[in-house]
C-alpha cells in the first residue's frame, strides 16, 4: 500500500505536447499540417470550455526543427474568424511572419514557408497575431512551442523538459473569462494585461516533474501568458541559466531566480541538488510590474507552478557541464546606420496608436541600428520586434554583462534599454510592440518597414 | 516656506475643507482666443514663464516662487510634500488613501517632460489628460470618445488644478508648454508615480463635477454687465477669465462656476473655513482659522467700499484693503514708495505671492471684474485669525522671493534652443 502511494506521488505528470508530424521525405525539410479549430475541451478539470485549438489540443503540438531546415507549414483556419500564425522569434520572410498584414480568413488556407538559419537553435513559440484579436485567440488556446535544434549543441545529452507557462481565467460555466473592455475587470485587464488565477504548465495545473538526486535536466521555458511576468525560482536550488529567446549563451550563468516576461523564453539547467525522496516546487515569485491604480491585491503571493519530486533512487554523479556553450558574437556598434528612440507610454509607442496603413519607421536592408527604448510610465512593457533578433546593449545605462540573442526585452517601469539589431535578409513591414497582449491589441504597436 | 504653504494650503483647503475628494473644478471661463500671428518661441517662453509663476506651479512642483531657487519645477523632493487624497486627508489611516506627487516638469527625457510633445502638455492643461496615458493627438472635444478625446480618459491626479487652468486661452497654454519644453533646464529627478483609483479619477472629473469648458456665458445670474461708462467690457471679461483660471472660487465660493450659488460671496458655511498655523503639522497645536472673504462689490460686506487700486494692491503686494491706504504703491520695500512701514498682509492661504506676478493689466482686469462684473451679495464673513504682525514675518523676500521675478534665464532656465 505504501509503496503504491509512493509510486503515485512521485509519478512524473508533466506532459509535453506531441511533435508536429513531419510528412516530408526530403532531407532537411520539415513539412507539417496545422489547423486552428474551435472545439470543446476540458481546460480545467470538471468543466468544458469553448476553446480554440491547434490540431485539437492546448497547447498546440510542438514544431521541432533543425538549423538549416526548410519548413513548410500547411495552415488551415477552421475558425469562424480571421487569424494568422506568427512564428515568434524566427527570422523569416515578411510573407511568412503571420503578422496582421497577412490574415487568413475563416476556412482559408495558407502555407508558411521559411528556412531556419544556422546559429538560431533555441526555443521559440507560435501564436495568432490577427489585428485586434491576438489576446482572445491566445486566451482561448492558440499557442504552441517551437524547438530549433543545432547539430553541434554544446550541452551533453540531458533529460529535456518543455514548460509552456500560461495563466488563464474562467467563468463558472467554463467559458474563458474575457470581460468587455468597459467593465471593471475589463478595465483592469486593459491596464495590466489579462492575468489568470490558474497557472498552467503545458495546459496542466501543478504537474510534477521527477528528478533523481544528482541529475541535471535541461528545461526550455516559454512564457505564453498574455501579460504575467514570471519570476522563476526553485526554493533550495540554484539554477543554471544557459539561454534566452534566441538560444544558448556563451557561458552558463548561475542564479537563484530568473525573470521571464511575456513571450520571453529561457533555457535552464535544473540540478538535482536535493536529497532522494524530497520535494520542491517551482514558483513564480512576486514581481511588481504594475501601476498602483490596478495592481492586483494579491500580487505579493508566490504562485506554485510545478512540483519537483525527487525519486527515492540514490544520487548519481552529476554530468560534467561545459564551461563554454557557444560563441555569441556581439553586434558591431561602430557601424550603426541609425539610432531610434522608442518612447513607451501606457498603450502607445512614440505617442501613437498603431495604424496598419502607416509606416512608423523605415530602415535599410542590411543596416545595423540602435534602438533606445524608454519606458516613461509606471508599468513594465516587454518590447518585441518581429523578424529580427537583437542584442541588449544596456539597461538604464548599465551595460549588459554578456551578449545574448533576444526578440523581446522587458523594459521595467521608468527605465530605458538600448538594443542593437541588424536588418538582414528580409525586406518587409515588421511589427514592433508591447507583448502585453491587451496593450498590443489596443494599439501599442508600430510598423517598421525594411527596404 | 509660507509661499509653498500658502499655495499648498490654498489647494488643500479647496480640496478637503469643501468635503470633496478631489479638486473643485472651475466651470466658467471664456473661449481662448488665438493671436493673429503666432508669437515667436522666445516670446512664448517668456509668457509661459510668467504664467507658470502667477499660477503657482512651483508651489507644488518645486522651487516655490523663484526660478532662481534650487529645485525649480523638478517635482516633489520629499515625502512630506505628498498630498493625501481621500478620507485619510481628514482622518489618518482612513481608506482609501491615495498619495499624489507633483511630478518633474523639467524637460528631462526619462524623469520629466522631455519626451512629451508641447501638444501633450497642452492636452494635460486643457483636458487634464495624463501625457503618459494619452496619445499625442489634437483633441477637439471635451466629451470622452469624441474628437480624439479618449473614450476612457485618464486624468492627472488631484490636486493638480487643471479644471481651473483649462480656462486659460489656447495661446497661454501653448506658452506654458513652450516654457516647460524650451525655457527650463532639464534635471534628472524621479518622482514616484501618483496613486489613484483604477479609473484614473474619471468619476471625479465629469462635466457635472467640474462644469463645462468653455464656461457659462457672461453674465450669469451672479454677474452683471458693467454700467455704462464704468469700465470696458473686455477688461471685465478678461478679469473673469483670470478669476476662473486662478481658481478664486475654490475658496471664495462657487467653485469654478460663475452661475453657482455663492459665487465669490465668501464663507457661507463653517466647511469653507480652513486652518493654518502650527496645527497643520501638529494637531495639538493651535490653529488660525482663515475665512475667505466676500469678493462681491457689496458695500458693507464685500469689496464695494474699496477702490480698484486697493484690490490691485491686495493682489500685487498682499496688502489688506481694510488696513492699507488707497495709494499708488511704487516699491516693495517697507516704508518706501507708499509701501506701508508695517504692512498688514492678507491671511495665509491667499496665494497672492503667486498672483502678484500677473501683469498690471491683468490685475486691473481682475479688480474691474470684481467691482463691475459681479452683483453685490450681502454676506458678512468673520475676519480671519492672524498673528499680531499680520503675517509680516512670513512674507519676507527670503521666504517668498522677489518681485519682480529674477530676470530670465536663471541658472535653472535656458534660452530657447540654447
Amino acid at each position: 500500500m505504501w509503496s503504491l502511494l509512493l509510486l503515485v506521488t512521485i509519478a512524473d505528470t508533466l506532459v509535453s505536447p506531441p511533435l508536429l508530424e513531419n510528412r516530408s521525405r526530403e532531407p532537411n525539410t520539415v513539412e507539417v499540417t496545422l489547423t486552428a479549430t474551435p472545439t470543446r475541451l476540458s481546460l480545467v478539470p470538471g468543466v468544458e470550455t469553448e476553446a480554440y485549438a491547434y490540431n485539437g489540443r492546448v497547447p498546440g503540438p510542438t514544431l521541432s526543427v533543425r538549423e538549416g531546415d526548410k519548413v513548410i507549414i500547411h495552415f488551415r483556419n477552421a475558425l469562424s474568424e480571421e487569424t494568422t500564425v506568427h512564428w515568434h522569434g524566427l527570422h523569416l520572410p515578411f510573407s511568412a511572419d503571420g503578422s496582421p498584414f497577412h490574415p487568413v480568413g475563416p476556412g482559408e488556407q495558407l502555407d508558411y514557408v521559411f528556412t531556419i538559419p544556422e546559429g538560431t537553435a533555441g526555443t521559440y513559440w507560435y501564436h495568432p497575431h490577427p489585428h485586434h484579436r491576438t489576446r482572445d485567440q491566445v486566451a482561448k488556446g492558440l499557442y504552441g512551442a517551437i524547438v530549433v535544434r543545432a547539430a553541434n549543441d554544446p550541452l551533453p545529452p540531458l533529460p529535456e523538459r518543455l514548460l509552456i507557462l500560461s495563466d488563464n481565467r474562467f467563468l463558472v460555466n467554463g467559458a474563458v473569462d474575457l470581460p468587455a473592455r468597459r467593465t471593471p475587470q475589463g478595465r483592469i485587464d486593459f491596464e495590466n494585461g489579462r492575468e489568470g488565477d490558474l497557472m498552467f504548465v503545458n495546459g496542466q495545473l501543478m504537474p510534477t516533474v521527477r528528478i533523481r538526486s544528482g541529475e541535471v535536466q535541461r528545461w526550455r521555458v516559454i512564457n505564453a501568458s498574455a501579460a504575467r511576468v514570471y519570476r522563476l525560482a526553485i526554493p533550495g536550488h540554484r539554477i543554471l541559466h544557459v539561454g534566452s529567446d534566441g538560444g544558448l549563451f556563451q557561458e552558463p550563468v548561475d542564479t537563484s531566480e530568473i525573470l521571464v516576461a511575456s513571450s520571453e523564453r529561457v533555457e535552464l539547467l535544473v540540478r538535482g541538488t536535493g536529497p532522494p525522496g524530497s520535494r520542491s516546487v517551482v514558483q513564480d515569485l512576486p514581481y511588481d510590474r504594475y501601476i498602483q491604480q490596478t495592481r492586483p491585491p494579491d500580487w505579493e503571493r508566490p504562485r506554485d507552478l510545478v512540483a519537483l519530486q525527487y525519486t527515492a533512487e540514490p544520487p548519481i554523479d552529476p554530468v560534467t557541464l561545459p564551461a563554454t556553450l557557444r560563441a555569441v558574437p556581439a553586434l558591431d556598434t561602430t557601424r550603426v546606420r541609425e539610432t531610434r528612440v522608442m518612447v513607451l507610454t501606457q498603450g502607445f509607442i512614440n505617442g501613437k496608436a498603431m495604424d496598419l496603413n502607416r509606416v512608423d519607421e523605415t530602415a535599410e536592408l542590411g543596416a545595423s541600428e540602435i534602438w533606445q527604448i524608454e519606458n516613461l510610465v509606471g508599468m513594465d512593457h516587454p518590447f518585441h520586434l518581429h523578424g529580427f533578433r537583437f542584442q541588449v546593449l544596456d539597461r538604464n545605462g548599465v551595460p549588459e554583462p554578456y551578449p545574448s540573442w533576444k526578440d523581446t526585452v522587458n523594459v521595467p517601469k521608468h527605465t530605458s534599454a538600448r538594443i542593437i539589431v541588424r536588418f538582414d535578409d528580409y525586406a518587409g513591414k515588421w511589427m514592433f510592440h508591447c507583448h502585453i497582449l491587451d496593450h498590443e491589441v489596443h494599439g501599442m504597436m508600430g510598423i517598421l518597414e525594411v527596404r | 516656506m509660507p509661499s509653498r504653504a500658502s499655495g499648498t494650503r490654498w489647494l488643500r483647503s479647496s480640496l478637503f475643507l469643501a468635503g470633496l475628494p478631489v479638486a473643485v473644478g472651475l466651470a466658467a471661463g471664456l473661449t481662448g482666443s488665438s493671436p493673429a500671428a503666432p508669437p515667436s518661441q522666445a516670446d512664448a517662453v517668456l509668457r509661459g514663464r510668467q504664467l507658470v509663476l502667477q499660477h503657482g506651479c512651483a508651489g507644488c512642483h518645486g522651487g516655490v516662487v523663484s526660478p532662481a531657487q534650487d529645485g525649480w519645477l523638478v517635482g516633489m523632493r520629499g515625502p512630506e510634500l505628498e498630498f493625501r487624497i481621500g478620507p485619510c486627508a481628514f482622518q489618518p489611516g482612513a481608506e482609501p488613501c491615495f498619495r499624489t506627487r507633483p511630478r518633474n516638469l523639467t524637460p528631462d527625457n526619462l524623469t520629466g517632460l522631455g519626451r512629451f510633445s508641447a501638444r501633450q502638455i497642452f492636452n494635460a492643461l486643457r483636458f487634464g489628460l495624463r501625457p503618459g496615458e494619452t496619445p499625442d493627438l489634437e483633441i477637439t472635444s471635451t466629451t470622452p470618445g469624441e474628437g480624439n478625446h479618449p473614450l476612457d480618459p485618464k486624468y492627472l491626479a488631484p490636486p493638480m488644478p487643471w479644471p481651473a487652468f483649462r480656462h486659460m486661452p489656447d495661446a497661454e497654454l501653448w506658452a506654458i508648454a513652450a516654457y516647460l519644453k524650451d525655457g527650463v533646464q532639464a534635471v534628472s529627478h524621479r518622482v514616484d508615480d501618483s496613486e489613484g483609483p483604477p479609473d484614473f479619477w474619471a468619476e471625479a472629473y465629469t462635466v457635472e463635477a467640474i462644469g463645462p469648458h468653455p464656461a457659462a456665458a457672461f453674465p450669469t445670474g451672479n454677474e452683471v454687465r458693467p454700467a455704462a461708462g464704468s469700465t470696458e467690457l473686455a477688461k471685465v471679461l478678461k478679469g473673469r477669465e483670470l478669476v476662473i483660471s486662478h481658481a478664486c472660487g475654490d475658496c471664495h465660493g462657487g467653485g469654478g462656476n460663475p452661475a453657482a450659488e455663492g459665487w465669490l460671496a465668501g464663507v457661507r458655511s463653517p466647511q469653507m473655513e480652513f486652518p493654518v498655523g502650527p496645527c497643520i503639522a501638529d494637531s495639538t497645536k493651535p490653529c488660525l482659522m482663515q475665512r475667505p472673504r466676500n469678493l462681491t462689490p457689496h458695500q458693507a460686506t464685500g469689496t464695494g467700499g474699496y477702490s480698484e487700486r486697493q484690490i490691485f494692491n491686495a493682489l500685487r503686494y498682499g496688502l489688506r484693503p481694510s488696513e492699507t491706504p488707497d495709494l499708488a504703491i511704487s516699491s516693495t520695500i517697507l516704508g518706501r514708495g507708499n509701501f506701508p512701514a508695517t504692512p498688514n498682509y492678507l491671511g495665509q492661504g491667499m496665494p497672492w505671492p503667486y498672483w502678484r506676478y500677473m501683469s498690471d493689466e491683468d490685475l486691473w482686469a481682475v479688480a474691474a471684474y470684481l467691482k463691475h462684473g459681479l452683483k453685490p451679495v450681502a454676506n458678512q464673513v468673520k475676519d480671519s485669525d492672524s498673528p499680531a504682525d499680520f503675517w509680516a514675518s512670513e512674507y519676507t523676500v527670503e521666504k517668498i522671493g522677489t518681485y519682480p521675478a529674477p530676470s530670465f534665464p536663471t541658472a535653472h532656465e535656458r534660452r530657447p534652443g540654447g
